[in-house]
């Protein structure tokens, strides 16, 4: 779908390596407290440990919020268009965006939601999310792995 | 510090380019004729200035003192809130002059915002670019992969989830966008002067990034704005009335650097800066003259009104409805077309505006307009409050 793939650094770097190697989405957490956090950062916000790991999470969240864009400056999302990118809140609390394959029109905030990790380069994994029923078009699925 | 920073301060100097698709000129010669501009309008010359803010980008505080032949820089500071910079830096600079570090302040902004992505074939090239602070390590490596590249798309994050939360209905934010357009036309500078926009227009256009629609989302231009703020004694030995700087105040969502993760993704920046701001200047919402509100999209003037507390949330349609906000209204926004119409000099040509409102010389002028509230917002929703007023 991206034209543009990134080459993160640092803790963002070590996040997709993560979940690269475990072929599933991970989320960093605290060996603190327990608690899940994202996007990467260096301390718990809760306990102030820097102590983390990058965890397989389930796979399964809602949406919190999405957006449907008719215009992109990207070739690659602009043939899609419209198409929606989600806000997912995934169960175990940390939210992220996701790509999806359904159209604009079938998407509800609150709807439950799978998702689905895609590597796109040896440090870079994609983040799918879609109804966890839901058909997925041919020609928009990726190949991957899917946590759920 | 409260009683020796509020109303000590004060505007005394504006300066304003064309606001044009397509400049003949190098963006740093917009910057440096603004800034000129507002010296001179101050009856200063550029060896008064020793204190300088620079555009978040572009041009160096440095460079800008050479140009323009301040031999004397004592205090520079750059302000990085994407488009709640320019009013946030009054409050440095205010900060600046009442803890005696400065005299009398020179904040600048101007960009290339039309011509950075579609020069004129015969335009001068330039490598000088923004700024983006603290926004690009996130587009770049969270918000980008997925297709959001452009504030419109960012921002619909949470646009979304306000229209779902409180059933905000399709037209709700017309009313901003003709009233900004209603105004441009009496603008001068105003980029759509001479091209009014109509609800038929409005509705017709096509989503950009939803809810926004085309006529929801600013004009690109390229535009330089400049004001001097200088201590109110020297004010008032000036040309012009004092334009008094009463408070202002800064916020930040948390986190500030993403949306995604904000316990509540309807809290930004300004409602945490505006009620440091009203407590500050000692003044309520509702004794405001002339609001002069960021509008890079219609919707987030939605937002920031209910941060301001003009409405309740979910209630900023039915305070922009009904004529409420054009001249001649209860809350006259925007006088100058805003950056849906007059052009995009993030938020200082609102400054500008409400400098003049004060004075009295606006082109679309408010009646006895006494008090004047402005609002940055920039980045991924910070926010920034600056209330002014008549000096009495
Ligand atoms: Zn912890």
């Amino acid at each position: 779908m991206s034209t543009y793939v990134p080459t993160p650094e640092w803790i963002v770097l070590d996040w997709h390596h993560a979940c690269i190697a475990a072929e599933l989405l991970c989320i960093q957490r605290c060996v603190g407290c327990g608690r899940w956090r994202h996007p990467p950062r260096r301390f718990c916000p809760a306990c102030q440990s820097d102590q983390a790991t990058f965890e397989p999470v389930t796979g399964g969240g809602s949406v919190l919020s999405f957006a449907v864009s008719h215009r992109s400056l990207d070739p690659g999302w602009q043939a899609h268009a419209p198409y929606a990118t989600l806000l997912v809140e995934l169960d175990e609390g940390p939210r992220l965006l996701a790509a999806t394959t359904t159209p604009p029109g079938e998407i509800r905030i609150g709807q439950r939601l799978a998702v689905r990790t895609e590597a796109l380069s040896e440090h870079f994994v994609l983040v799918w999310a879609d109804p966890a029923s839901h058909d997925e078009p041919a020609s928009m699925a990726p190949r991957a792995r899917g946590n759920a | 510090m409260g009683t020796d920073l509020w109303g000590t301060t004060a505007i005394v100097g504006v300066g304003e380019t064309d606001y044009v698709r397509g400049s003949d000129r190098h963006v740093c010669d917009l910057i440096l004729d603004a800034a000129m501009e507002a010296i001179t309008d101050a009856g200063l010359k550029p060896a008064d200035i020793n204190g300088i803010i620079p555009p978040p980008g572009y041009m160096s505080a440095e460079e800008i003192a050479a140009h323009l032949g301040v031999p004397d820089v004592a205090y520079h500071v750059s302000v990085l809130m994407g488009g709640a910079s320019p009013t946030a830096s009054l409050q440095t600079a205010a900060m600046a002059i009442a803890g005696g570090l400065a005299d009398n302040v020179l904040v600048c902004m101007g960009w290339n915002g039309y011509s950075a992505l579609r020069p004129k074939p015969d335009a001068r090239p330039t490598k000088r670019v923004m700024n983006l602070g603290p926004m690009g390590e996130t587009v770049r490596n969270h918000y980008a992969p997925y297709g959001l590249m452009s504030a419109a798309q960012h921002y619909s994050l949470y646009l979304r989830r306000y229209v779902d939360t409180f059933g905000i209905p399709e037209d709700a934010a017309a009313a901003v966008a003709i009233a900004c357009r209603n105004h441009a036309q009496l603008n001068s500078k105003a980029l759509m002067r001479g091209t009014p926009l109509s609800r038929a227009d409005y509705d017709a256009a096509p989503f950009i990034a939803e809810p926004l629609r085309k006529f929801d989302c600013c004009v690109e231009t390229d535009c330089a704005t400049a004001v001097v703020v200088t201590s109110l004694g020297r004010a008032r030995d000036l040309v012009h009335p004092a334009v008094v700087y009463l408070g202002g105040a800064e916020g930040h969502p948390e986190p500030a650097d993403e949306i995604a993760n904000r316990a509540n993704l309807l809290e930004l920046g300004i409602h945490r800066a505006a009620p440091r701001a009203f407590a500050r200047a000692g003044v309520s919402p509702h004794d405001i003259d002339v609001l002069e509100i960021y509008d890079c999209f219609t919707y987030v003037v939605l937002l920031q009104l209910e941060a301001l507390g003009y409405a309740e949330p979910g209630g900023a349609p039915a305070f922009v409805a009904d004529g409420n906000i054009e001249l001649g209204g209860r809350f006259p926004l925007n006088t100058h077309g805003g950056l849906l119409s007059q052009g995009h000099c993030w938020g200082l040509n609102h400054v500008v505006e409400a400098t003049r409102q004060l004075r009295g010389t606006a082109d679309a002028q408010v009646t006895d307009a006494e008090l004047a509230l402005v609002t940055g917002y920039g980045d991924l929703g910070d926010g920034s409050v600056a209330i002014l007023g008549r000096d009495r």
